[in-house]
This record gives structure tokens, C-alpha cells and sequence, in this order.
């Protein structure tokens, strides 16, 4: 049977690991992620304010192509094919694909009809308006009008094949992710949803596969990203009857 | 470590995805390996056919490049072939993939969409159920898990191919040998400590 997946989400800033204010970023923490055996999956998002997708960030995702046996999908920047294929080349399985889509979905129809759908993974940014209405922002500002489920099948006929959707409001609260979110755009398609934004403890990771027909949970919170916290997750998920890999 | 086989293996690159990946995991378990985008570039060794993208897209790039033709001798000559995931795919008769194709016609077998009411792909881990004793899988628990991302399974096949099934839905083949020719469906590059063993088991000892 297919297990849920936990994926660490990565965010790196001028090819630093970009973590919060009371940790010193430091490369050689980097280095420690070899070990994370119980990870499924690793996201690797390069969030400089510019520059992205460096030759210092290149550099990292080398490092994990050539150190981690998991998937590992890269993204922040994304503009181009060619940007694309250069990440492959680096060693991404998967690209994550946001903004540069708004205005050019036909990008992710290119990439796809090259590397295959199961390629791409394109991130939602979500925010809530009210209840069962969300509205998907771009680049953390700009609004679209354009209601998530809507923008998730224009995504989904250009070739995207896993959907990755982050809510806004919950993101850094720890406070457990978005059901409602989660929810309402997972029964409106057939691809895989990952939801990211919200991780607090192991219950939360719970009621999101307890409540939700979620693939995967994704947590950005460090306090998730060593392999013992990451056993005790598996652990905790298995005892409340979730499948997850050993 | 014992060598058995001094050659490099050749892994079949025609410049689609994640090749990179895959000369990782072999430099990652020591086993030297040479890239072959065309047919001059082969030494001999055991080949590699992995391919990610899509089956038609993928066998124009073997036709092309007169490698197809290639794998099929080779497979003759009791050469051993891992397919993996689109590389194990075209080892089969064909798929319906955006439309009908013939594959390399090693095994005989249909791939054909997962059924509808499945989320597709059939992205993650998952396990293989190991039918029969064989050396790829040496050294490897039964139901252990697999990174697996794929759309189509192999609808119709020789059962007696079949080493190891996985069930998404209904079971599909996940692993294949029969003589010379081996196939997973699953990325052993990305399924850490099981997937290298299987890697590792192949150059040593299939």
C-alpha cells in the first residue's frame, strides 16, 4: 500500500539555510541532512530576495543529489525551461513551480511534455477570505481573484503532476495546517496534494491524514529536522494507524 | 568487494532527467559507470536504461540514436539490462501512452493508464511483495518500500517474468527478470539504503 509521505521543506537564502532568527545559519548544518534516513522526500526552495537560483544554491542541490537517495525536488525562481533543465541537471527529480506560471502556464506544459508530469510539483500560495473561499496570492502580495481550485485544474491540464498547497495564514503559526483549505482543493482533483503551512507537533500531522485525503505533509519547522524527531513523527503517525514508511 | 565484472556499466543517457541522480548512486556504492548517449560510447559493460518523461518521446530518442537496436544485441549476447521506471517500461511490447507504441519487445507485456479513480501518478513509497527468490532483491526484506512515481502499470504480462508485485489499486509487476533482462518500476537511485543494495546486487551478481 502507498504510505503517507513526510517531506522537509528547505528554505535557503544566498545558499544558506534560511532559519529563524534564534539559529545561526551555518552551512555545515546543511551537511547534517545526509543523515535523515526516515525523511520520504526533501524541497529545496531558494528564497533570496535576488539572485535566485545562484551558483551557490546550484551548489546545494549537488550536495543532496549527491548525498541523499530520496526525492528531491528544487524551487524558488523558476522562470524558464532553461531554468528548469538546469535544476535537472543538478540532480532535481521535481521542480516546484509558483509565480512564473500566473502569467505563463504554458511553461509548465513545456517542461512537462520533456521530464514527464510526475516532474512538477506546483505550489499554491492560499489566503483565506472567508469561510470555504480562498483567494491564491502571488509572490506574497499581489492578488489574483483567482480561487485556488480553479488555478490548481488550469495547473493540472498543463502538465503539473503533484500539487503543493500552502496556506498563507498558517504558515510559521504552529498552529496545526488548514483542514478547510486542504480539504477543499483535494476533493476538486485526481493528482497528489501536499500541504505545507502549520506544522506545530505530530498531532497536527495526524488530523491533516486523519481528516484529509492528503499525499504528503510537508514541515518547514525546525524543530522537525533531525531523524529522531522524524522517527518519533513515524512513530506517532503508526500508532494511530497511519501508513507511513519505516 | 569482490569484482566480478570489470567493466564499467554503461548507463544509456539520451537527455532526459535524472541521470544525474542515478550516476550518483553508483558513485555513492563504487561501482564506475560510463554515460552513453550513442551507440560508440558502449564498452561492453551491464547497461543501465533508466528514463523519466514520456514512452513515445523516449523510444524516438533510442531510435534515433540507434541504441535500441543496440540493447536488443546486447540482450542477445547475455549482456544483463536494468530497466528502471521508463527504462523498465520500454523493455516491454508497448504502451498506450498519448498513443500506441512499440517498445524494445524484450518481454512480453502492455503498459496502460492506473485506473481513474486512483490519484495519478502513483507518487511515493510503497512496497514490493517478492514473488520469487532472485538476485536482484538479495539481501532484501519482503514488503520492503520503494520510491515509485509512474502513471501507466503493465496491464497484460508473463506472469512467470514477475519477481515482485506492488498494489496501488489493484497489484501491478513492480520487478521483472527473466534470463538476462531485469526491470523495476521503482527508482532504486532514490529509495536510499534498499535501493542502492538492489544497484549494488546487479553489477555484482545478476
Amino acid at each position: 500500500m502507498l504510505k503517507k509521505r513526510l517531506i522537509l521543506v528547505l528554505t535557503f537564502n544566498d545558499g544558506v539555510l534560511f532559519r529563524t532568527k534564534k539559529f545561526i545559519a551555518d552551512y555545515r548544518y546543511t551537511k547534517n541532512f545526509i543523515d535523515l534516513w526516515s525523511a520520504d522526500e526533501i524541497i529545496l526552495l531558494d528564497i533570496s530576495k535576488k539572485n535566485r537560483l545562484s551558483k551557490k544554491f546550484l551548489e546545494i542541490v549537488r550536495f543532496f543529489s549527491l548525498n541523499c537517495f530520496l526525492p528531491i525536488s528544487v524551487g524558488g525562481g523558476i522562470r524558464s525551461f532553461k531554468d528548469a533543465v538546469n535544476l535537472f541537471q543538478q540532480g532535481a527529480d521535481k521542480i516546484v513551480l509558483n509565480y512564473s506560471t500566473y502569467r505563463n502556464p504554458d511553461l509548465i506544459r513545456k517542461i512537462s511534455e520533456v521530464f514527464g508530469s510526475q516532474s512538477i510539483i506546483h505550489s499554491i500560495d492560499c489566503r483565506k477570505i472567508k469561510k470555504n473561499k480562498y483567494e491564491v496570492i502571488i509572490n506574497n502580495k499581489l492578488k489574483t481573484n483567482l480561487d485556488p481550485i480553479q488555478w490548481a485544474k488550469i495547473a493540472i491540464q498543463n502538465g503539473c503532476g503533484e500539487l503543493l498547497i500552502n496556506s498563507i495564514d498558517n504558515d510559521g503559526s504552529l498552529l496545526g495546517y488548514d483542514l478547510e483549505l486542504n480539504n477543499l482543493i483535494v476533493k476538486n482533483v485526481n493528482i497528489p496534494c501536499l500541504a505545507l503551512g502549520g506544522a506545530g507537533n505530530w498531532n497536527h500531522i495526524l488530523q491533516l491524514f486523519k481528516n484529509t485525503n492528503i499525499s504528503a505533509a510537508c514541515t518547514q519547522n525546525i524543530y522537525h529536522f533531525t531523524n529522531e524527531s522524524l522517527k518519533s513523527a513515524k512513530e506517532y503517525l503508526k500508532k494511530n494507524k497511519v501508513l507511513v514508511r519505516e | 568487494m569482490p569484482l566480478i565484472n570489470n567493466k564499467p556499466v554503461d548507463i544509456v543517457d539520451v537527455g532526459t532527467g535524472n541521470i544525474a541522480n542515478i550516476c550518483s548512486a553508483f558513485k555513492k556504492v563504487n561501482i564506475s559507470y560510463n554515460l552513453c548517449s550513442k551507440v560508440s560510447d558502449f564498452k561492453g559493460g551491464k547497461i543501465i536504461l533508466p528514463g523519466v518523461g514520456a514512452f513515445a518521446d523516449f523510444m524516438d530518442k533510442l531510435k534515433k540514436r540507434n541504441i535500441d537496436n543496440y540493447i536488443i544485441d546486447k540482450s542477445k549476447d547475455n549482456i544483463s539490462i536494468l530497466g528502471i521506471c521508463l527504462g523498465f517500461q520500454v523493455l516491454f511490447s508497448c504502451s498506450t501512452e498519448h498513443k500506441f507504441t512499440k517498445g524494445l519487445n524484450l518481454l512480453k507485456g502492455d503498459f496502460d493508464l492506473i485506473q481513474s479513480n486512483l490519484l495519478i501518478p502513483h507518487v511515493g513509497w510503497n512496497d514490493c511483495e517478492i514473488k520469487k527468490k532472485n538476485d536482484l532483491f538479495k539481501g532484501i526484506n519482503n514488503n520492503s518500500d520503494f520510491y515509485f512515481t509512474h502513471s501507466y502499470i503493465l496491464k497484460k504480462y508473463e506472469v512467470k517474468d514477475i519477481i515482485a508485485f506492488t498494489k496501488y489499486g489493484t497489484k501491478f509487476p513492480s520487478a521483472v527478470k527473466k534470463n538476462n533482462i531485469y526491470g523495476v518500476q521503482f527508482h532504486p537511485e532514490k529509495s536510499q539504503d534498499k535501493g542502492l543494495l538492489i544497484l549494488k546486487n546487479f553489477y555484482e551478481i545478476c
